[in-house]
């Protein structure tokens, strides 16, 4: 402990360099916590996807092909299921193209709520029951285009209604949120009955089928159960759990896995040769302190290790800024993948490399530093 | 004449320096390195992306789509999509017969060879003509599907990704099982694509639809006549592109993502290294604070010194951005990825090493302009009356 003005005069020796030196250690944080954190977040947000929500869809393509609705008894009739509801999606546009907003079409059966990650208020679920032509918002969409209960509001679509018409209208009852955080962020709730009825093609199918099962632990034999049911007819399902298609999503990612380890390893190279110039040169420079310190009676590890801390403190200093500024960032980045946030296993390994990166930096000069021949140094050899 | 005498003279004094400040130099080079290495690898990705989706481009095929809608949205009626035929301006095949081909697109689900994750691929149902369509198209093995057979045919790329695409394989999809009759490639795609016959697809898909008309026309030049008549058409609700056009507008998103990713890296990158680079070279400035001061008492100006320190700073970046440049090169050019299912090799091009370079000289002129003020300012005689 009472070294410590002793490191803190030798940080302060130049006062520019070791600015510099901290802006550098805190740029290379920042970019290796917005990236680090970016990997980490997307893996907590797939271990927070829910095991107990399973998704029935066509086993050709979840996309654009449908499911026919007759499908729906069968399936609440499997052991273990609590809930199964049906489920159609399209898109459409508010006012203009680029307002793109995602139509979920759902029968409000008793607790159907229990097979989404919506949350919705009772007084809300009930103003939609009533109602044909209601819609449920999300926030961001309600955020977005300034939508109020009460509103009425039109959407153009691709799909048509009977009357060859691309318009639709909907009465705002309510306002939801939604926890998965893989969801659609533009979307509102309407009700299947009523856009079965009036859609013009596509009738008697839907997009797929939510479904909750009593226990998590039943949920990958329920799917088999549910996928057994249309086996070998026209139309096969495929049954899997928001966590899987969480999983299967980071996987096809996957490459961006290696690109991220290799632009941290090529800033942590960087860095570390910038310092360890940056140290030597320090050392250099003050041979004949040093040797001084050591006529003083500083061992030759009491000097090694003061290099070391003048180092360690730098770099510790910097990649707290910089990872501070990189969890500030996430929210920003949140915006453009969803969910994610700053995993407090980030900070610490942040922290923990840049002890390393200091240490190793830093080795060689301490090293020379320690080994100094007071005489030779003094004398100016 | 004599500012610049003056400036070369003190580089050439600055440049032979050098050897003795290795540490310092040695900064500068690893941080442009890495940082141009960065940033060109990364820009590659957006490179090969656009290579790649505009390959097989040809400047005489239009695309046409239902009106407002691109992509797997997109539904043409079939009497729409036969009136098309009759429009002006496309060629006809050896045969006579006009040159278009009718697409319907569905996106079905394969199995990756080895770790047997899920991906998707499109099965597009087209006419069998296509090959008259797309001449950069060679089969390698097997023939073309027959129309109203349940055949298909998969491009080189399926069958070193995914499982299931050997010759004779068969898929079951929507309860049918197809044979695979034939591998072709198609340019440098390295995307998966799968062929089939347009209304055998639809037929066992029960659509109605199709989801894309290609046309080839007589010439690039009648796009115009022949996207006046098809929308001029009050029947047609369709819109025509080039192909050109439909593609990148497509790709749009995709790329503009990841350039945004690798400018954003390359930026924080640069800045770190920048910071780097002033370091170092305050410190070589420092180390020669006597040199200056001499050179000052001898009649060198302060302007010479500044533009000296300033192209010392730009030559010692440029190594960094060639090094950087050839080593995204030598370790990545070619390197195939599939981030978000999509696959393409990386392209590190001369213009993208250009990037890289311009990249560097910006940092070098940044990073040195402060170090070079300190330069053309040391004080004479306190700095020759020192140490």
């Amino acid at each position: 402990m009472k070294f410590l003005p002793l490191v803190w005069s030798g940080i302060w020796r130049k006062p520019w360099r070791t600015i510099l030196i901290f802006l550098q250690v805190s740029v290379a944080f920042a970019l290796f916590g917005v990236l680090q954190g970016l990997k980490t977040g997307v893996q907590q947000a797939v271990d927070a996807a829910r095991a107990d929500l399973l998704l029935v869809h066509s086993r050709l393509s979840s996309l654009t092909e449908g499911l026919p609705i007759s499908l729906l008894e069968p399936i609440r009739s499997v052991p273990g299921v609590r809930v199964a509801i049906p489920v159609e999606l399209f898109g459409g546009y508010y006012q203009k193209p680029e307002q793109g907003v995602g139509i979920v079409a759902v029968t409000p059966d008793k607790d159907w709520t229990a097979a989404f990650t919506y949350t919705i208020a009772p007084e809300y679920l009930a103003a939609f029951a009533r109602s044909r032509t209601a819609a449920l918002v999300k926030d961001l969409t309600a955020e977005k285009y300034g939508w109020k209960i009460g509103d009425h509001i039109p959407l153009k679509s691709n799909k048509m209604q009977k009357n060859g018409s691309g318009d639709w209208a909907f009465d705002v009852v309510g306002i939801f949120t939604d926890s998965d955080v893989g969801g659609g962020r533009y979307i509102i709730i309407i009700n299947l009955p009523y856009y079965d009825e009036a859609r013009a093609t596509g009738t008697g199918t839907v997009n797929h089928f939510n479904v909750a099962v009593t226990d998590p632990k039943v949920a990958v034999s329920v799917a088999d159960a549910i996928d057994r049911i249309s086996s070998n007819s026209s139309h096969e399902t495929k049954t899997e759990s928001l966590r899987e298609l969480a999983q299967q999503q980071v996987q096809q990612i996957g490459d961006f896995d290696f690109l991220i380890r290799a632009v941290v390893g090529a800033v942590l190279a960087a860095l570390l040769f910038a310092i360890a110039t940056m140290m030597v040169q320090s050392v250099r420079e003050r041979t004949s302190e040093l040797a001084v310190l050591k006529t003083l009676g500083f061992t030759d590890r009491a000097v090694f290790l003061l290099i070391l801390a003048e180092a360690i403190t730098v770099c510790i200093a910097g990649a707290a800024l910089g990872l501070a500024l990189a969890t500030a960032a996430m929210p920003i980045a949140a915006r453009f993948v969803p969910g994610l946030s700053m995993p407090k296993i980030t900070l610490a390994i942040g922290l923990a490399c840049a002890v390393l990166v200091a240490l190793m930096s830093a080795a060689v000069p301490a090293a020379l530093a320690g080994r100094l021949k007071v005489a030779a140094a003094l004398a100016g050899r | 004449m004599n500012f610049l005498r003056q400036s070369l003279a003190l580089l050439c004094l600055n440049l032979k320096g050098l050897t003795a400040r290795a540490g310092a130099v040695l900064t500068i080079l690893i941080g442009v390195t890495c940082t141009v290495g960065v940033l060109v690898s990364m820009l590659a990705m957006g490179t090969g992306v656009h290579r790649q989706a505009l390959g097989n481009v040809r400047d005489d095929i239009a695309t046409v789509s239902g009106r407002g809608a691109g992509g797997l949205d997109s539904s043409i009626p079939r009497d729409e999509a036969t009136a098309v035929a009759d429009l002006p301006g496309i060629a006809r095949g050896s045969d006579g017969r006009p040159l278009i081909s009718y697409q319907s697109v569905v996106i079905i689900e394969g199995r990756r060879r080895g770790t047997g994750v899920r991906v998707f691929f499109p099965l597009i149902g087209t006419s069998s003509n296509v090959t008259q369509m797309r001449p950069e198209m060679t089969f390698t093995a097997g023939r073309m599907f027959h129309p109203g057979l349940h055949e298909l045919v998969a491009s080189n790329p399926c069958i070193r990704t995914f499982t299931g695409f050997e010759l004779d394989a068969r898929r079951a999809v929507r309860g049918v099982d197809w044979t695979v009759v034939g591998h072709f490639d198609q340019g440098n795609s390295m995307q998966c694509v799968a062929l089939t016959d347009a209304e055998t697809l639809m037929t066992v898909f029960s659509r109605n639809a199709f989801t894309e008309v290609s046309v080839r026309l007589k010439s690039p030049a009648d796009f115009e006549a022949f996207r006046a008549a098809l929308e001029g058409n009050p029947a047609l609700h369709l819109e025509a592109k080039r192909e050109r056009d439909a593609v990148e507008e497509g790709f749009k998103r995709f790329s503009a993502l990841l350039n945004f990713a690798a400018y954003f890296v390359g930026a924080i990158m640069a800045v770190g290294a920048t910071l780097g680079a002033v370091n170092s070279l305050y410190s070589i400035v420092d180390a020669r604070r006597r040199e200056l001061a001499t050179l000052r008492a001898i009649g060198f100006g302060s302007g010479a010194i500044v533009v000296a320190t300033l192209a010392e700073s730009e030559l010692l970046a440029l190594p960094g951005a060639l090094l950087g440049a050839a080593l995204a090169w030598v370790f990545f050019h070619g390197m195939a990825v599939s981030p978000f299912g999509y696959s393409f090799r990386l392209d590190v091009t001369s213009q993208l090493a250009a990037i890289g370079i311009a990249w560097a000289l910006a940092m070098g002129l940044v990073g040195g302009l402060l170090p070079a003020w300190r330069a053309g300012r040391v004080p004479v005689t306190t700095a020759l009356r020192a140490a």
